[in-house]
């Protein structure tokens, strides 16, 4: 009983004081065994992070207060500790890596000393000394060059390289514990996969105890021998991963894992679920894009001009009414440059955008704005795409009013009836953003798109900044619209799952470039570039007993980057 | 990094370059005759007006005007001051270390003052201390310059008689410098508050604190370095406000630098030297800003290394 390494009795967090106190984490306990990874899965909001920074003393001072519980570890209670017993702790005995390397390195500070600091201060290693350990670790984590390494500032590593510098630097004191926030939330998935393996890896090596957290159901079964589900700052299950996932005993827990998109369960169909009685199926031609290429310039010298950074080339694509093409591909691989320039918001250097035959490159500014009407965008964050002193009424009745649709109690029934369709109330008109959560949010953007009666909808990762329960109603909320409505997509994703879930037909970008496409069951199903294919592999499946294999290496020199060559009906590979 | 000074050097040229342009114009600009307006004091006929008009090349037409003063600006002749009765360069390399001194002697106690309120502050967030000191802050920032001045006159050197009431010795620089530096230093501890605000809800804060550092090695290390950048960024346009006080401040304090010198060629209407003095105050101010920003990129890797 007593043999945990790290033991939570009670834990309650609570922000602010009186009425307008917020209780985060209410009696939170679990228990932590030497060397076992434990995962406290939750959505946001369920207390999952807020409960680990408290173990540490990491909260924001005086809005945050522990009003309760134990947290023993070696016999010492963290949460009583006075700050000088538990600064000894952190980052030696139990250190911990955050969700954004690219904003947890401190920027004007070299890679080296932000290693070996924390060597000096808890091991009191001389510098020459720390020095060699630092070398040592980056050379666990993998990264190529060390000495280099030490000597860079953290602008200069890519995401997944500055998190391996997290990695080692959490782990060169050979912690018991690692707490690991949403360590590969913020990354590629195949930056993921190989951050997960190297932190298997580690574990094995160290014996390290880990409290993973996490949103992703796929990270939990690939990492987790066990698991705390936590709802509204309340654990709601607590169990082995293998029992979690095959019979979840909280109806929470079950809700949450058939949210779960997962790659593959459509394997056998030909399009998305049908979630109307008559679904609209493909028929015209509403965008048809061709030889888009885009260079951002670099910044060039005085008198010389900097080579840019290729964003688009060659890119094509046509998606019809009633039918959603995916863009599938990592950060950087032009996909959302691609959906800015189909609408336009960015200009592009060459090639060919038709809207319903017309070539919107070739249209003057009015007749543009008109054009626009056609097409609307759904972005990624709601919380950024609304203007937050506008009441909801406006924000959704402002394209109609602009593109002279409707005015005055007109608008206003639009605006109703708008509301309703995608699910919310029509008195929500008098809110304000705020007052609303995410996925609300998202469906008054979806909202705002529709009013012009759109053909074409860019939807540039519309649920990624959503939990899943919320993502699964928006994409059938989507799903719905485009059945009933006969609308377009251009769904741009980084998530083969949603995709699976969503798509007619797939383009995989890579490097500015499509790579693959066709139908959405000839490219996941059977994938003809090794990119592709790399990239299926390396989403984590949400199945403890059904894993993802070791990564296939990708050589990078010879992968094929050309042209679209049809490789089987309407099915096309980069040569 | 040459490439980025040389870059500022090139944007420092062009700004001194505009400045010739305005200092030609401003002639043209001020209503009635220069050459009359300059010699009013004077017995003059119309033939020695016209003589001097001739002299000066005001009677050239303006684009000539302008090339002809650029040309002498080349080979360092800003003209001759009619009230120091000798070149304006002289006159105002005289001057200038005593302004130099000053503005000086200002920014580091602007900084260090400002710099520590500020940072203070924002560790203090939402505590009476953060409070007290930005309402300090506020009072610097509003009160004028010449007020200020007088205050410290009045306490220091009339009341108590610590310190003199003007001169030219380091004892006198402490008060103008006082004054100068605290109105400056108040805008910067406002920079720095919120800068520091920004930083300590940082991620890579929050990382420095789960490595077990030392609560002041969090501090110093990691957040006041990161901090100080957009602090710093902003001291080349503090500098310039200094250049403009020390103008009001020299004369309040009787110093003699470089603003008292223009005040006096203002009224003397002593057109070359006020020509010379504006040349050389944007020199200066350009060539400081230039100064700062290689700092600011000494201090943040991302601009030294332009990414």
């Amino acid at each position: 009983m007593s043999a945990a390494l790290l033991r939570v009795e009670g834990l309650t967090v609570a922000f602010g004081h009186g009425r307008g106190r917020n209780v985060a984490v209410e009696g939170l306990s679990y228990h932590l065994d030497a060397g076992e990874t434990l995962a406290i899965v939750g959505e946001s909001g369920s207390g999952k992070s807020v409960s680990s920074m408290a173990l540490l003393g990491l909260l924001p001072p005086r809005t945050a207060h522990i009003e309760g519980g134990r947290a023993l570890y070696r016999g010492d209670d963290l949460l009583s500790l006075p700050e000088a017993g538990l600064r000894a702790l952190r980052g030696n005995r139990i250190a911990m890596i955050f969700q954004e390397p690219m904003t947890s390195l401190t920027p004007v500070i070299r890679i080296g000393q932000q290693l070996t600091e924390a060597l000096e201060e808890h091991r009191g290693l001389s510098g020459a000394e720390a020095r060699d350990k630092a070398l040592e670790m980056l050379r666990l984590v993998d990264l190529s060059d060390p000495p280099r390494r030490m000597r860079q500032f953290p602008h200069e590593l890519s995401g997944g390289m500055r998190q391996r510098v997290m990695i080692a630097m959490a782990m060169a004191l050979e912690p018991d514990i690692l707490i690991a926030d949403e360590p590969t939330t913020a990354l590629d998935v195949t930056v993921q996969a190989q951050i997960l393996d190297l932190m298997r890896d580690v574990q094995a090596r160290f014996g390290t105890a880990i409290l993973l957290i996490t949103h992703d159901m796929g990270v939990v079964a690939e990492m987790a021998d066990r698991v705390v589900v936590m709802n509204k700052g309340r654990k709601v299950e607590e169990g082995p991963v293998g029992a979690i996932f095959a019979r979840p005993q909280a109806e929470y827990t079950a809700r949450l894992l058939a949210a779960v998109p997962r790659l593959g369960a459509r394997r056998e169909e030909d399009g998305p679920r049908p979630v109307t009685a008559d679904p609209a199926r493909p028929g015209e031609v509403v965008l048809h894009a061709e030889g888009l290429g885009k260079t951002f310039a670099g910044r060039g010298g005085l008198f010389r001009k900097a080579a840019g950074t290729v964003a688009m080339d060659d890119v094509g694509f046509t998606v019809r009414a009633g039918e959603t093409l995916a863009l599938v591909g990592e950060s950087g691989s032009g996909k959302s440059t691609s959906g800015r320039a189909v609408l336009r918001l960015l200009e592009v250097d060459e090639g060919r955008i038709e809207l319903e035959g017309e070539d919107l490159r070739a249209l003057p500014h009015g007749s543009l704005r008109k054009a626009r009407r056609a097409m609307q965008m759904v972005f990624q964050d709601p919380f950024a795409a609304l203007n937050p002193r506008m009441s909801v009424g406006r924000l959704i009745g402002e394209p109609m009013y602009i593109h002279g649709i409707a005015q005055g109690a007109e608008l206003q029934d639009r605006v109703a009836e708008l509301l309703r369709r995608v699910g919310l109330e029509a008195d929500h008109m008098q809110r304000y953003p705020h007052e609303f959560s995410g996925g609300q949010r998202q469906r008054i953007c979806i909202a705002r798109a529709l009013g012009v009666e759109p053909k074409l909808i860019v939807a540039d990762e519309p649920t990624s900044a959503l939990d899943v329960s919320v993502q699964a109603q928006v994409l059938e909320l989507m799903l719905e619209l485009q059945q009933s409505m006969g609308l377009a997509y251009l769904f741009i994703s980084h998530d083969m799952a949603v995709v699976e879930e969503m798509a007619h037909r797939v383009a995989v970008m890579r490097a500015g470039r499509i790579v693959e496409m066709g139908p959405r069951r000839d490219v996941l199903g059977d994938p003809r570039h090794p990119y592709t294919s790399a990239l299926l592999a390396a989403v984590p499946r949400p199945d403890p007993t059904a894993l993802r294999g070791k990564l296939p290496k990708l050589d990078l020199d010879t992968l094929p980057m050309g042209a679209l060559r049809q490789a089987a009906p309407n099915h096309w590979v980069a040569a | 990094m040459a490439r980025f000074i040389a870059q500022r050097l090139v944007a420092a040229l062009i700004t001194i370059w505009i400045a010739t342009i305005a200092v030609t114009l401003l002639i043209h600009l001020v209503p009635g005759d220069p050459v009359r307006i300059m010699y009013s004091g004077f017995q003059t006929t119309d033939a020695e007006i016209e003589a001097i008009r001739e002299r000066l090349g005001l009677d050239q037409p303006v684009v000539v005007q302008y090339v002809m003063y650029l040309g002498r600006v080349l080979q360092g002749d800003l003209g001759y001051s009619i009230v120091g009765d000798q070149p304006v360069l002289d006159t105002l390399l005289q001057r200038f270390p005593a302004t130099l001194a000053l503005t000086v002697s200002a920014l580091i106690i602007a900084v260090v003052v400002g710099g520590s309120l500020g940072f203070f502050a924002a560790y203090k967030k939402g505590t009476a201390w953060d409070f007290g000191a930005m309402t300090l802050a506020i009072v610097g920032v509003s009160m004028p310059h010449f007020w200020l001045g007088l205050l410290l006159l009045f306490l220091f050197a009339m009341t108590l008689e610590w310190l003199p009431v003007g001169g030219s010795g380091w004892q006198n620089l402490i008060l103008p410098a006082l004054t100068l530096g605290l109105a400056t230093g108040a805008v910067i501890a406002r920079l720095t508050r919120s800068a520091m605000i920004d930083i300590f809800d940082q991620d890579f804060v929050r990382t420095a604190h789960a490595k077990g550092l030392p609560k002041t090695l969090v501090l110093y290390r990691h957040a006041l370095r990161s901090g100080l950048v957009p602090v710093v960024s902003m001291l080349g346009l503090q500098f310039a406000y200094l250049m403009g006080g020390a103008i009001v401040i020299e004369n309040v304090f009787a110093w003699n630098g470089v603003g008292r010198l223009a005040i006096q060629a203002v009224f003397a209407r002593d057109y070359p030297l006020i020509q010379g003095f504006i040349l050389f105050f944007a020199t200066v101010v350009a060539l400081v800003s230039v100064i700062i920003d290689v700092a600011y990129a000494l201090l943040d890797p991302r601009i030294r290394y332009g990414t």
